[in-house]
């Protein structure tokens, strides 16, 4: 697995590439909670671009639902985007759909930070 | 136990988690052999890596001088994955339901209700040490 960073709009966006198994999940974790501890309060702006993660294991979804804790204690806001089959699955089985933001269109998800 | 239709493949590995790249391997390979569809083959190997996972890190506390042991049995129409640790064991029964509203934002608990929803069958034995999944290659259910 590999994980880039970029920003856009204040937006920061990971792009993260391959399974997210195994240890992968720690090194998700390093980097999320990272960038979430460099940000203040209200200023995390989080994408999780999932469009080339073709499978995600329940430790992966437990950085993911992390994420999501750590982001809303600080007050800012994090969505998912392009889920591929598998991880919707994933998503949809452990009744997260309701809780995460997921969006299909990486305009329309920065565009709903600002 | 396997039949006389079904040959069985083993994989023994230390219990460390960065080889689960090793039991991903090998399970995908297995069912594209078996030629499952791809949602099958995806569902199956996501349960295997849990069952690994679960396996190496708490059955066998990570201990790399503690094993895991799988078994694939592979048969015309099924395929049977035992996995077995080296711990103390645990009862299943007691693990919370991950999808109770108390638990739905918890970092951990879900191997094994992903393990259940994803294969045919699921059993449990020798104090919890040992699993036994079943995944059909027809299943009109799943």
């Amino acid at each position: 697995m590999d994980v880039s960073i970029r920003e856009r709009d204040g937006v920061t966006i990971f792009d993260i590439q391959g399974r997210i198994i195994g240890s992968d999940s720690l090194e998700l974790k390093s980097v999320i909670d990272d960038h979430i501890a460099s940000k203040a309060e209200g200023e995390v702006k989080i994408l999780l671009n999932l469009a080339r993660v073709p499978m995600m294991d329940s430790s992966g979804l437990g950085v993911v639902v992390a994420a999501y804790t750590s982001v809303q204690r600080k007050k800012g806001r994090i969505a998912l985007l392009n889920l591929g089959r598998s991880t919707r699955q994933l998503i949809v089985m452990a009744k997260l759909m309701t809780i995460f933001e997921t969006y299909d269109n990486e305009d329309e998800a920065v565009a709903s930070f600002q | 136990m396997a039949t006389s239709q079904e040959h069985i493949i083993r994989l023994e590995i230390p219990s460390e988690i960065q080889l689960i790249y090793v039991l991903d391997a090998v399970v995908s390979e297995i069912l594209r052999e078996m030629e499952f569809d791809d949602e099958a083959v995806e569902q199956a190997n996501l349960a295997v890596i849990e069952a690994g996972t679960n396996a190496i890190l708490h059955g066998n506390s990570s201990d790399p001088n503690k094993r895991v042991y799988f078994q694939f049995l592979v048969g015309e129409d099924k395929l049977t994955v035992i996995v077995k640790d080296e711990g103390e064991g645990f009862n299943p029964d007691l693990v919370p339901n991950p999808l109770d509203l108390e638990n739905l934002l918890s970092t951990s608990g879900r191997g094994i209700f992903l393990m259940r929803t994803f294969m045919d069958e699921v059993n449990y034995s020798e104090n919890g040490t040992k699993v036994q999944m079943v995944k059909y290659k027809f299943n009109e259910n799943k």
